[in-house]
């Protein structure tokens, strides 16, 4: 066999690759279990890594707990479809409901960096409207603060991911972006000519976290199309590579593949830490004087829930019984049309044409919200399964139509469904390999979700034929969870502050997709990641009163740029020098 | 349109042009000549082993029983059929399945309306053969294999006519699904697979130059489209909606996409 490009592998190396350049010195900082640090973080994804490091750098000490690997992409990743399970949550959960919804590679990631590993990386901002459908339209409910609170944040977030996208962005809070877009691939030709011909706006490019140019250490698209499978080039973000390193450099830790299994109280009504699995499934304590959860809209209803204990008979943090419930899920059908030319849709980024056309409620539509179109790009087997379902594939059928595989595009919908109390997470009987009980989501469609959703389905279909297509087909499907611990002013009503502080207990806090209230058509990551470098402003600023009171702050903290990692400010050349 | 017999097996693929049969062979699909194999020195190491284990390492079954095995093979020869191809270049389907069940592995979830996955598969499989000997009084095994595919449409339409006691403490239509899945994860996976549709596999550290127009690269190949008909009593040749059990919108989509 031939040399490998990037040089065989050695014995396991001190250098962890995070990339083809970018690398971390390993062993990292250990601290004593009798050591009471300041903060435990449950969970190093999309939310965890971007806390960690704004931790971290603020000079405090800090433990994560990542249930899955630390990765070594060179390593662990590969540019294959099949070969990539191990980076989704493949544990069991249970489903159910009238629409159950898949789970494991259709939502949500295990190791360091979480679902920022497999994400597309779409990152648009929620609209101004998001933040107040209640009032505006009579449904859902009201976020308890602004688009303009968030805003500052959101224009961090996407210095420090970079998002690359159009220089002018129309739609929600118009603005651009500071890195230029990418080239289109073929779904985006498809999606950018089925709009124009019907008289919709579209932009191509982005937003998407994808570096269109090296920067720091980290290369840029190499165009491959592997998003979904981890990006081994490291041009895609992930908080693994965009805000695991700076913090590591500043002294926090990651225990990997330290599964917690409950957070533990004292006599005071405080978290005083966690309890966790290490590797070899033996159990541990960490002390802390604050715990953050981050482990996604799933896991963390069921940590609070399987953490009852006495005085939180029904879980932690669940005073107002929402815990778990109003969990989301948007409304995520990818209408497949096949069109005489070749497309070849493996090429390119998934994520790089969208339209927010329909984002706003419409009188004339008769329903509330609406929906955004996005490109997608399904490798064979994904395209398989998705055939299955829409044109009823099998047999012959599947092998002629998978022969066709070149000559399809694919769209998604995004659309909005609106937060219900009975879409929930709860315990099931069946436990995991620790004895933990496991999640059960129940999910049910409501009609104002079922009309919207047909809606846009038809839409997109419409797009896909003004383009050009002469079969269109689509198979329903349901994408990003978030909610399940949702943030709201009324502790009757709200499980955290809109600081992602419980209201219940004054040291524990949720920081991820659970806590949102509404979910508007945009794919959550940049969201998230927004709402935890203010989440960590937060804590860095009212550390004392978090530390030792029961003080609830409200006045907004100020936004700390400078504890921003630094390599990811665009410096433009990618260092190549000592791999 | 009849069936041609030959003194082996019934002849599948007709060429309409000449309506004679269409003999296997090595390399099925548009794009003649191509292989991704040939690229394996642009792809990185983790990749290239996972890759060639795929076709080196073919796993040995310890999940199902013989029986259960000889059943699976001859429900995954008409899940995915492969009768175009010649022996040498069948894509082995049922030992990655046994596999993944031996090991346990999951997707990460399961519906409500299941038994894990492993009951699921004893189930399944008993529940065909009751089916079969329902429609032809005789075991799967044994039933030609037009029959087979007019038995397995049946839990493709979820009106299986036996085995009521199966079915009834599993979704049949979910256990259809699950079948399905299994079987294209495996095929699909499989070089010579891609190599049939024109997919441009591994694709770490080279990438991709021509985004647009459907374009192949310079390693790629234009395709070379020709007619094949399969014989008409071969249902799985039509393509009939799916059922479904979900309330609003009947078989959503399982695969991750954004
Ligand atoms: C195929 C696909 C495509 C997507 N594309 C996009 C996109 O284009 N744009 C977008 O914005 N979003 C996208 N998403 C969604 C996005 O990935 C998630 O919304 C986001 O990652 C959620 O962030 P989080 O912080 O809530 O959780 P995660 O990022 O999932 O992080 C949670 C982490 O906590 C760990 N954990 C959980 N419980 C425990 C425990 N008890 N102990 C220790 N560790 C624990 C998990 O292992 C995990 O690593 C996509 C998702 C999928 C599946
Ligand atoms: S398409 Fe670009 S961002 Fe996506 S995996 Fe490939 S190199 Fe990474």
């Amino acid at each position: 066999m031939k040399t490998p490009l990037l040089g065989e592998f050695g014995s396991p190396p001190a250098r962890h690759m995070l990339g083809p350049i970018q690398h971390i010195d390993v062993p990292m900082k250990r601290y004593a279990e009798t050591e009471e640090v300041d903060f435990c973080i449950v969970g190093i994804g999309s939310a965890g890594g971007v806390l960690l490091q704004r931790l971290a750098r603020a000079g405090f000490q800090v433990v994560g707990f990542e249930a899955g690997p630390f990765w070594d992409t060179e390593r662990d990743w590969v540019s294959d479809e099949s070969g990539s399970h191990n980076l989704y949550w493949e544990d069991l959960r249970i489903t159910g409901g009238s629409d159950p919804l898949a789970l494991g590679a259709n939502n949500s990631g295990k190791g360091v960096g979480g679902g920022s590993v497999h994400w597309a990386a779409f990152t648009p901002r929620l609209h101004p409207s998001d933040f107040r459908i209640h009032s505006e339209d009579g449904v859902g409910v009201d976020w308890p603060m602004t688009y303009e609170e968030l805003k500052p944040y959101y224009e961090q977030l996407e210095l420090e991911m970079p998002v690359s996208g159009p220089a002018y962005f129309p739609w929600g809070d118009p603005h651009g972006y500071a890195y230029g877009p990418h080239p289109l691939g073929g779904v985006g030709d498809v999606l950018v000519k089925g709009c124009t011909r019907l008289g919709i706006r579209v932009v191509a490019g982005g937003p998407v976290a994808i570096l269109a140019g090296s920067h720091g250490d980290r290369q840029h698209c190499i165009y491959r199309g592997f998003c979904l499978q981890a990006c081994k080039v490291g041009a895609k973000a992930s908080t693994l590579i965009t805000h695991v390193p700076d913090a590591l450099r500043n002294g926090a830790e990651i225990r990997d593949n330290c599964m917690v299994s409950r957070v533990n109280m004292n006599k005071e009504g405080r978290t005083c830490g966690v309890s966790y699995f290490d590797r070899h499934g033996v159990e541990h304590v960490q002390k802390a004087k604050v715990v953050i959860v981050s482990g996604y809209a799933i896991e963390t209803p069921r940590l609070l829930l399987n953490s009852a204990c006495p005085g939180f008979e029904n879980g932690l943090a669940n005073s107002s019984d929402t815990v778990g419930r109003y969990l989301m899920a948007q409304a995520g059908n990818v209408i497949l049309g096949r069109f005489d030319q070749l497309v070849r849709m493996y090429k390119a980024p998934p994520a790089h044409a969208l339209t927010e056309e329909f984002y706003e409620t419409d009188p004339k539509r008769g329903f509330a919200r609406g929906f955004a179109i996005q490109t997608v790009g399904p490798l064979p087997i994904a395209f398989a399964k998705q055939m299955m379902v829409a044109k009823g594939a099998w047999g012959w059928g599947m092998r002629r139509v998978m022969m066709d595989y070149n000559h399809w595009a694919a769209l998604g919908l995004l659309g909005e469904i609106l937060p219900w109390p009975d879409n929930r997470v709860q315990l099931a009987a069946e436990k995991d390999r620790f004895g933990i009980p496991v999640a059960k989501v129940t999910f049910n469609l409501h009609d104002d979700d079922k009309v919207l959703a047909n809606y846009g389905k038809n839409k997109v279909m419409e797009v896909m034929r003004a383009a050009g297509a002469e079969e269109v087909v689509q198979e329903s499907r349901y994408a990003h969870l978030v909610g399940a611990a949702r943030m709201g002013a009324d502790p009757r009503t709200s499980v955290v502050d809109k600081y992602g502080r419980t209201h219940d207990i004054p040291n524990l806090f949720v920081c991820d997709g659970s806590v949102m209230p509404t979910q508007g058509s945009a794919n959550p990551g940049l969201t998230i990641q927004a709402l935890a470098a203010r989440t960590a402003d937060y804590l860095i600023a009212y550390s004392r009163e978090i530390f030792t009171s029961k003080k609830r702050p409200m006045e907004p903290p100020p936004i700390r740029r400078h504890l921003a990692p630094p390599e990811t400010w665009g410096k433009g050349v990618p260092r190549i020098a000592n791999l | 349109m009849a069936a041609v017999e030959t003194t082996q097996r019934k002849v599948v693929l007709i060429d309409p042009a000449t309506g004679k049969p269409i003999p296997p062979r090595a390399h099925p699909g548009y794009y003649p000549g191509y292989r991704t194999l040939a690229q394996q020195e642009y792809w990185d190491e983790a990749t290239r082993k996972v890759v060639l284990n795929r076709i080196r390492r073919v796993p040995d079954i310890r999940f199902f029983s013989a029986d259960e095995a000889r059943l699976m093979y001859a429900i995954c020869n008409r899940i995915l059929p492969q009768d175009d191809r010649d022996e040498e270049h069948r894509v082995p389907i049922v030992p990655f399945i046994d596999k993944r069940l031996f090991d346990g592995r999951i997707d990460g979830y399961r519906f409500q309306s299941m038994p894990p996955d492993r009951q699921a598969y004893n189930l399944g499989l008993k529940g065909i053969d009751e089916i079969a000997n329902h429609l032809y009084t005789s075991r799967f095994l044994d039933i030609g294999e037009a029959e087979q595919e007019i038995v397995l449409k049946t839990l493709h339409d979820a009106k299986p006519p036996a085995g009521q006691e199966i079915w009834d403490g599993m979704s049949v239509h979910r256990f259809w699904m699950l079948l399905v899945q299994d079987c294209v994860e495996v095929y699909y996976a499989h070089p010579w697979a891609w190599d049939e549709i024109g997919y441009g596999g591994p694709a770490y550290p080279r990438g991709y130059m021509r985004l647009e127009g459907g374009q192949p690269e310079p390693w790629e190949v234009e395709e070379k489209r020709y007619e094949w008909q399969v014989s008409g009593e071969f249902v799985s040749d039509n393509y009939e909606f799916i059922a479904g059990e979900a309330e609003h919108f009947g078989s959503p989509g399982q695969g991750g996409t954004h």
